[in-house]
């Protein structure tokens, strides 16, 4: 890598998009003038949503407004109103119009019900936003309840005169009925309008009763609740939304501002035939890839800086009129800068890789759509109520990043600081990652002389038949592993759906039989001329068998205890947790073994080092396709945790697989792997500490937590050795190359030679 | 200087199935002289100066440039030649001096040195009216100028023109053609590929007549016509094809090889 080519291209790729009209516009232009008059129309909306006042329709109410001893509810002078001592702020009298439906006589009950229902087909047709239903009786009840009380008042005055109570105080309180729907906004602001105003007047009506009852009014409200915002005296009011606001504003346009440069200096280059006069320069591919990605993550970076300054200033003129916003706090640029850096030099090396495979600009823009639909979701996940900052979610890239800034900008700077560290972690390596595909794209011909063609479904279909090769392709491997997730996926919702399989017998063999095994070995016959290499199908040396089995037993306390850290990070809920027991309640441990060990070893290695790790021997390098492969491995099972631990795990039996060149110590891996683990959860279920007693030193090797053996830290690390000779000795097994692997290693063995 | 041993490229094809763009070639061009690969359009010579400019890899076969395997030391590969042709554009936001000074630096030339070539070059290509003027405002030979320019501003010891004179008029074709021949009697070894009789004859001391993949005659134009027993090149080249198509028709191929109007 010569640094001074890397800088003479990331100066001419500035120099190129600076002078691009349409960049300068998107980069520049567009975010100072957006803000500022998305801030004028936010306030114009707003002002359209306050000033519109709600229809609505009284049902019942003369009787209501008639009622001499029961406090105003409409104003006497203007009868569309409600009377203006029922709002806090006067102003608001005015929000609420009032209809009065005409009263009828009443005779039967069938009459009783028709303003009842009127009122509602009124509301639900949209004639008015909401309705307000008084009982018949409804006055007549306050009255009589209203005597009642007066008539005990005056008995406890008068002991003298003990007369029976007119009438019992009643149990049952009359119920006026607000008909709105929830369905349409304006009928929820008129329901939340309409609610307050009842209360009020149900207040007034409390009131009055207090005073004639000589009692003073604070009785019915003993005390007041008062408020005190501490964010207001560290200057972080409105902290809670600019802490939602700005990070989403910087990685949408971290990612928009990388996308643009991104697409016109690939596919852009492309198109414009320059590519190839840089690629037949002494530039090496991976100088022009970090020259061009460089220039992109400048650009990334100083529209998500503009737009952000730009909103900042905006919402600091604007908004902050506004009662429950403030300014966006002032250490939030800090945290924001900071985490531009990473979070640009990841969308950067995703758009670059994407936009190199575009073979136009058009085709590029194309990508947009799906970069987002992917991005959105770790954006917008952590907006959800009770998503928090913890170890588990800061490893969730982008998530983790979101996470982090909000917390920041919140101002639990001392909590969020520890999640630093992991935060980066991930970004960093989803950073390489993105880099190193960007890097690939660039040195795989058939991405940068992609050539149009027609595509042709009954043409490709006859190629891939007619055309096969001893082992499938990697994109063939990639359809058997999405064949396989999808199916997989489908076949458990219906299941959730339509029913359950009665027995665990019938689900197991389902999956492994229909779901796994079956695609990858009807795959291997259409699409390969050689089932036994393809599946592996080869004895091994006889030493590789007893060696994976030991393996299997060695690795054990590992994966146990870095299961116990993912279960720790990533908390199985209770209800998954039963199901799973249940699953396994009452069924003979021989029965189990069979259908956990053995099926699934034999079916899931057919599958996963069979066909799609033979596919994906063809990308170049043996541990590209043994990490794939296991990622589709883990992917298939069911839980998160699960999901973590079986890709690890794939990762060893892959690596058993290409350095012995055959399935069965990889079948015999996996089936020691399944039954310890099942066999260990069987006997010790409901286990008691005092077994551990029984034989001498145990205690040394694991205690019991929660009904279930754990090993201790020195098991765990003298098992991770043991595994690691283990497998340096697989390491030493020669192992036959894919035809594409060796022409990497003789690629490396020259330059090695250069240098 | 370019050694070329068994030269082969094939391609997937969906259409076509397996698709041999190259069918193991073979020929070797020496300093001071201006080899010619001469052949219809998509009968392979695009593929095989693109794998010489390290830009493809070979299915299989070798070749060298300089002693350079291009597989293996393709960066030194790069630095020994200066590659033109129609799919190599000139940037439209750069003006012609900023792009070929942006070249010479990528070959790591001195800035002063650099600046002292590309005063000369830029006279003897009559190019100091258009130093100023962006990519996106030149012509076609303006913009011709600045390739050629940008291919030989570090002075490689091997030049290769694919279809150089594609779209220029007659004045400007004939400036090229006499440059390129300037720069052999510098001792410059230049491969030059075109499906133009009268460039092939006017300009190169050996040629190859290439089609589908495969070389069908090679040597020096006297020994072609003594070989073939015909004066015209036209004409000889025309035979060498039917005679070949003839003997092995397209369909019958057992690899089917590119057809005509079809370059990869």
């Amino acid at each position: 890598m010569n640094g001074s080519n890397v800088r003479l291209i990331l100066a001419r790729e500035i120099r190129d998009q600076v002078r691009d009209r349409r960049t300068l516009f998107m980069i520049f232009v567009l975010p100072i003038l957006l803000y500022p008059l998305l801030g004028m129309s936010f306030f114009q909306v707003a002002q359209f949503l306050e000033e519109k006042p709600s229809r609505v329709l009284m049902v019942g109410a003369k009787g209501v407004s008639d009622a001499a001893d029961l406090p105003s509810l409409v104003d006497p002078q203007r009868m569309n109103r409600f009377d203006v001592r029922l709002f806090s702020d006067p102003v608001q009298v005015g929000l609420l119009e009032l209809s009065f439906a005409p009263e009828e006589p009443r005779d039967g009950p069938e009459e009783r019900e028709e303003p009842w229902r009127a009122a509602r087909r009124a509301v639900q047709a949209g004639e008015y936003d909401a309705a307000v239903f008084f009982p018949p009786d409804f006055v007549e009840r306050m009255q009589r309840f209203q005597r009642a009380n007066r008539s005990r008042l005056e008995e406890k005055t008068s002991p003298a005169e003990a007369t029976e109570p007119e009438d019992p105080l009643p149990l049952a309180v009359p119920e006026p009925k607000i008909i709105f729907s929830t369905a349409n906004e304006k009928s929820q602001i008129a329901f939340a309008r309409l609610f307050d105003v009842l209360q009020n007047w149900r207040q007034e009506i409390v009131k009055d009763q207090l005073v004639a009852a000589g009692l003073p009014t604070a009785a019915a409200r003993p005390f007041n609740v008062a408020t005190s915002d501490v964010a207001e005296e560290t200057g972080h009011r409105g902290a809670a939304v600019w802490s939602k606001v700005l990070p989403i504003l910087l990685l949408v346009w971290a990612m928009t501002g990388a996308f643009y440069p991104a697409v016109d200096l690939c596919a852009g280059e492309k198109e414009r035939g320059t590519l190839e006069t840089l690629l037949c320069s002494p530039a090496e591919r991976s100088e022009i890839v970090l020259g061009k990605l460089v220039t992109i993550m400048l650009f990334s970076m100083a529209t998500a800086a503009l737009n952000i300054v730009s909103m900042g200033m905006t919402g600091w003129l604007v908004l902050a009129q506004l009662p429950q916003f403030g300014p966006p706090p002032a250490m939030a640029v800090v945290w924001l800068s900071l985490a531009l850096v990473p979070v640009s030099a990841l969308f950067s090396a995703l758009c670059l890789a994407l936009a190199a495979f575009a073979k136009s600009t058009k085709e590029g823009q194309y990508y947009l759509m799906p970069l987002l639909l992917v991005t959105m979701p770790l954006v917008v996940l952590p907006m959800a109520p009770g998503v928090e900052l913890n170890l588990g979610n800061s490893l969730i890239p982008v998530t983790g990043v979101v996470l982090l800034l909000r917390s920041m900008i919140e101002g639990n700077v001392v909590q969020a600081l520890p999640f630093a560290a992991p935060v980066s972690a991930v970004t960093l390596g989803c950073c390489l990652l993105a880099i190193r595909w960007a890097v690939e794209q660039f040195n795989s011909e058939s991405v940068l002389f992609r050539e149009s063609e027609r595509l042709d479904p009954t043409l490709w279909v006859r190629h891939l038949l007619e055309d096969r090769r001893p082992t499938p392709s990697a994109s063939a491997a990639v359809f058997c592993g999405l064949l396989i997730l999808l199916v997989n996926f489908f076949l458990n919702t219906s299941l959730a759906r339509w029913g359950r399989v009665e027995s665990i017998t019938g689900l197991v063999l389902l999956t492994q039989l229909a779901v796994i095994a079956a695609p990858a070995l009807v795959l291997t016959l259409l699409l390969t001329t050689s089932p036994r290499r393809t599946l592996l199908l080869r004895r091994p040396r006889w030493l590789t068998l007893p060696a994976a089995a030991t393996l299997a037993i060695v690795l054990y306390p590992t994966v146990v205890g870095l299961a116990a850290t993912v279960h720790r990070l990533y908390p199985v809920s209770d209800v998954v947790k039963k199901q799973v027991e249940g699953v396994f309640q009452d069924a003979n441990i021989w029965h189990l073994f069979v259908l956990i060990a053995v099926v699934p070893a034999i079916c899931e290695e057919l599958a996963f080092r069979g066909f799609i790790l033979s596919g994906f021997r063809h990308l170049g390098h043996k541990w590209r396709a043994i990490v794939y492969s296991a990622l589709f491995f883990g992917l298939t099972h069911s839980i998160l945790q699960q999901q973590l631990i079986a890709s690890l795990v794939g990762v060893v039996i892959g690596f058993v697989a290409v350095q012995t060149g055959s399935l069965l110590p990889a079948i015999v891996f996996h089936l020691i792997h399944n039954g310890l683990q099942l066999l260990m959860a069987h006997w010790s279920r409901g286990i008691s500490p005092a077994v551990l007693d029984r034989w001498p030193g145990a205690h040394f090797l694991m205690f019991v937590e929660d009904g279930s053996l754990v090993f201790r830290w020195p098991v765990i690390a003298a098992s991770a050795v043991a595994a690691f000779v283990l497998l340096r000795w697989f390491h030493a097994l020669p192992y036959e190359k894919s035809t594409e692997e060796e022409r990497y290693a003789a690629q490396l063995r020259a330059q090695r030679r250069d240098d | 200087m370019i050694r070329v041993d068994g030269l082969a490229k094939h391609y997937a094809d969906l259409r076509r199935g397996k698709l041999v763009a190259l069918g193991g070639i073979s020929f070797h061009a020496r300093p001071g002289q201006i080899y010619g690969l001469l052949g219809p359009n998509g009968a392979g010579k695009t593929t095989t100066l693109r794998i010489l400019s390290t830009v493809l890899l070979p299915t299989s076969g070798t070749a060298t440039i300089n002693g350079y395997d291009v597989v293996n030391q393709s960066s030194q590969v790069r630095r020994e030649i200066g590659f033109m042709s129609a799919n190599t554009a000139v940037y439209d936001r750069m003006t012609a001096w900023e792009m070929v000074e942006y070249f010479g630096r990528l070959h790591g030339i001195a800035r002063d040195e650099l600046r002292h070539r590309m005063e000369v070059l830029f006279g003897r290509l009559q190019m100091n009216e258009i130093r100023d003027r962006l990519g996106a405002k030149m012509s076609t030979g303006m913009k011709q100028k600045v390739s050629i320019a940008r291919a030989i501003v570090h002075d490689p010891p091997v030049l290769i023109f694919d279809e150089a004179t594609v779209g220029l008029d007659v004045l400007v074709a004939r400036a090229l053609l006499n440059s390129i021949a300037e720069l052999r009697d510098h001792g410059k070894c230049i491969l030059f590929s075109t499906h133009i009789m009268r460039e092939a004859e006017k300009l190169c001391d050996r040629l190859a007549v290439i089609h589908r993949g495969r070389i069908l005659a090679e040597g020096t134009l006297e020994e072609l016509r003594d070989q073939h027993h015909e004066r015209d090149l036209e004409e000889l080249f025309f035979q060498l094809i039917s005679r070949h198509d003839e003997c092995h028709p397209p369909e019958s191929e057992v690899d089917r090889t590119l057809e005509a109007g079809r370059d990869r």
